[in-house]
């Protein structure tokens, strides 16, 4: 069986590597080595597998999807402008305050729907040119909203790699809210102001020269009250559980957009938002689709076990002094992928050696967006050079810019994977 | 590429898509209304839904059969349940030869098969199920569904964002408002998963069950393994029955665990608070749960036998023993027909007057010679009257 499981290994591993070398995109190649794998194991097409793989993260996928349907509606309403240009006219001649909530603004869009690649395509544009305008460099800004959008993505309440790890291990993603919360806030605030304290106060008039106009009629009553409803319909269901219907957070962001639509003061066109939220999320739904795809064939033909005993079996301290690298070098090679079928195996190890495991996951939750800058991938490090329109050179400029921020939050992230029995009154949310 | 012959992928695309869809829609339905024929045994004397305990489960996916045997002597009532979670075939295989074969001779004995039928008609995406299994008789092979641990979500969608447990109130996994083990003793106008702990609840109540059994199989990765699980009504039980067992019958020894006071939901905890019945639950190894096994089929989940759950085993990464023999669904039942006896004869010891004697069931060395398959009965040969579907 392991040498069977071995080759099940290769051929993904082949075909995936043939798929992207003719150009095909990382969910086709990576569905042709599922097919590939589930020929040789069954000797034909397991269609019953391929169906069934691809519903394991449907719930995921909605929350995905309406999340990030909101989240445009919020855009799409000038209610995201609204917010930052006010921020800038508040709080321009302090720049730490500007900074900070700067930061939050990059923040909301990645924590709401678990994609850095929301954030960058959100608010990514506009909180990048009022950098600009702070006396940050281009290469410097670039790294902030990389790094603030892997943060946000890692964020509460919607870690998708936890989620989807957790989901694999039969553990309930609950109880990560607040360790989730305290290293992605602290990552992300290092990066802001490692980066971005030296520069000179903002010129507020070229500031908002530059930045789109929100409509006449927006206020923080219509851009607050789709989120407050957001809020208290999830909060609700916690203290009301027993009279309050099971909504479900697909319905409740559902709820939410429908609240922003009739909150806007300009008219939207919903189904063609809708058309075009889909249109951008087809890579990252259909790799959560694939990814259930080639899991469920892993498991039929015991590829999955293969992994799983080869990390189990590693030594702890090797995954301490290791995990910081291969955590986000494995991301920028499968992306999400790499929560099942790294995640879950090292939740188990951990798990078993007496190590607090939701501390664990919300370490290596955090620390694999970071290698959404990666190649091959580098799904939201490319968006981000795309967005702002950057001129430098990737790996040169931008990729060695985020280094130090990258170093200080793997390297918090590797503590709380030691200490994660002493930092275990964090788990809680 | 021209816009013609990207027309022509996205045609052939679709085609395939609906053609999977098709194939495995066909198959995902073949499953869900898949009958499995039990034929009554001797001292079946009615069978019962659960629906006639809580009338709206009647008729839904549901409405599990409950098999009354009553050998109209009085004494006392246990009620034997299997496939609580129908992923752990050892559990609705063990209840259905005491529904096939057990002779009542004092007492009454209740039992449901399929506990949680939602459950029983799904199977886990992304963890390669088998979706039927095979059990070799000695007329002929019979057929099982496999299940998931959690309702099917046909029958119950959404998950809430966080899953509260009633009536404790305390948070538990979002999936587990579908798992009939964290949604005891249930909820009236709850999910249908806290319906069915209801509708169990009533049955418990109005058949003054003294005695309530929880037939399940775990991964020997997980701690809660190999063991009797008691609700302090039930420890001195649970204790005699693992001692004399692990002395007398088992080749492994069986231990007993303490139910938790603040682990809510499970049915020895809540069972125990919430009825006078004493609750306990069993469980056997079942290597196919575990994270590590390797190939995911049929043949794992019956003979139990693989070799890298066994390499973890050699890392010491298991809480039970395995080897090349692994844990066959044969000495799995056999546990569970065992310790359900034994329980069944301490509880007659040190409840005089109450006491349910069942009779022609095997017991562990019994269904190891004979097979699982022995026990059960032919269908197409017996009366259609003695014959109910799960």
């Amino acid at each position: 069986m392991f040498l069977h499981a071995g080759i099940i290994l290769i051929i993904i591993a082949v075909t995936f590597a043939i798929g992207t070398y003719f150009k095909l995109n990382t969910e086709l190649a990576m569905l042709l080595a599922a097919i590939a794998a589930a020929i040789y194991h069954t000797g034909g097409i397991p269609v019953r597998h391929l169906v069934e793989g691809s519903f394991t993260y449907y719930d995921v996928s909605l929350i995905f999807i309406t999340a990030t349907l909101f989240i445009n509606l919020v855009k799409e309403s000038g209610g995201i402008v609204f917010m930052v240009r006010k921020i800038i006219i508040r709080f321009h001649k302090h720049r730490f305050l500007t900074l900070l909530f700067l930061t939050f603004i990059l923040m909301i869009p990645g924590a709401l729907t678990g994609a850095g690649a929301a954030t960058v395509l959100t608010v990514g544009t506009l909180v990048g040119t009022v950098l600009v305008y702070m006396g940050i460099s281009k290469t410097k800004t670039a790294a902030i909203i990389f790094l603030c959008a892997s943060m946000s993505a890692a964020a509460p309440p919607i870690n998708l790699w936890a989620m989807m790890a957790a989901a694999g291990a039969n553990m309930p993603y609950v109880g990560f809210m607040q360790p989730l919360f305290v290293l992605t806030i602290t990552g992300s605030l290092f990066t802001m102001f490692f980066l971005g304290a030296k520069g000179e106060n903002p010129d507020l008039d070229k500031i908002l020269k530059e930045l789109p106009e929100p409509p006449a009629e927006m206020n923080w009553i219509r851009v607050g009250t789709p989120f407050l409803v957001l809020i208290l319909l999830i909060v609700a269901g916690r203290l009301f559980p027993f009279t309050m219907p099971i909504l479900g957070l697909p319905f409740i962001f559902i709820i939410s957009a429908i609240t922003m639509y009739i909150m806007s003061p300009k008219k939207l066109n919903i189904l063609d938002i809708a058309g075009r939220t889909i249109r951008s999320l087809i890579p990252l739904v259909g790799i959560m689709i694939v990814v259930g795809i080639l899991i469920q064939v892993m498991a039929l033909s015991g590829a999955r076990g293969l992994i799983s005993l080869a990390v189990v079996t590693l030594p702890i301290g090797f995954l301490f002094a290791t995990l910081f690298l291969i955590l986000p070098v494995s991301e920028g090679l499968l992306q999400y992928a790499v929560a099942p079928l790294l995640g879950v195996p090292l939740i188990f190890l951990f798990n078993m050696q007496g190590f607090n495991a939701i501390i664990i996951l919300s370490a290596m939750a955090v620390m694999w967006p970071i290698g959404d800058i990666l190649p091959p991938t580098a799904v939201v490090g490319r968006a981000t050079v795309i967005e702002l329109n950057y001129k430098g050179r990737y790996y040169r400029d931008f990729l060695k810019t985020c280094l130090v921020p990258m170093a200080f939050i793997l390297g918090l992230c590797t503590i709380f994977l030691i200490f994660s029995n002493q930092l275990s009154f964090l788990v809680g949310g | 590429m021209s816009k013609q012959r990207l027309n022509i992928i996205k045609i052939i695309t679709m085609i395939l898509i609906v053609a999977s869809l098709i194939i495995s829609g066909k198959a995902f339905l073949a499953h869900r209304n898949y009958k499995e024929a039990v034929v009554a045994g001797p001292s079946v004397t009615e069978v019962k839904t659960l629906g006639d305990y809580f009338a709206p489960l009647k008729g839904s996916v549901a409405d599990c059969n409950i098999y009354i045997l009553d050998s109209g002597k009085p004494g006392g009532t246990i009620f034997l349940i299997g496939g609580s979670h129908p992923e752990e075939p050892a559990t609705n295989l063990t209840a259905e030869i005491f529904a096939e074969n057990a002779v009542l001779k004092q007492g009454k004995l209740i039992i449901a098969i399929r506990a949680n039928r939602s459950a029983s008609t799904v199977t886990r995406p992304g963890d390669a199920y088998p979706q039927f299994y095979n059990i070799k008789t000695d007329w002929g092979t019979k057929k099982f569904r496999m299940g998931d641990r959690w309702s099917n979500p046909l029958d119950s969608w959404p998950d809430p964002e966080v899953y509260v447990h009633y009536p404790s109130k305390q948070m538990l996994a979002y999936m587990d408002i579908r798992n009939i083990n964290r949604t005891w003793p249930g909820k009236k106008d709850g999910s249908i998963t806290e319906q069915i702990c209801y509708g169990f609840m009533n049955v418990i109540k109005e058949e003054n069950v003294d005695l309530f059994i929880d037939l399940h199989e775990a991964e020997l990765e997980y701690p809660v393994i190999s063991t009797i699980v008691a609700h302090e009504s039930g420890q001195n039980i649970a204790a005699m029955a693992s001692m004399m067992l692990t002395d007398m019958e088992f080749a492994e020894p069986i231990g007993i665990e303490f139910s938790p006071k603040s682990l809510h939901g499970l049915s020895h905890r809540e069972i125990g608070d919430h009825s006078d019945a004493v609750s306990l639950l069993f469980e056997t190894p079942e290597p196919f749960l575990d994270r590590v096994r390797g190939v995911t089929d049929e043949r794992l989940l019956l003979e139990g036998k693989d070799p890298f759950v066994m390499r973890a085993g050699k890392f010491g990464l298991l809480y039970e023993s395995i080897d090349e023999d692994g844990w066959p669904i044969d000495v799995r039942v056999g546990r569970h027909c065992s310790t359900t006896l034994m329980v069944s004869q301490i509880w007659n010891q040190t409840n005089p007057g109450k006491g349910v004697i069942i009779e022609n069931i095997p017991k562990y060395a019994d269904v190891i010679d004979n097979g699982v398959g022995h026990y059960f009965k032919n269908p197409d040969e017996a009366v259609a009257e003695k014959v109910f579907y799960e």
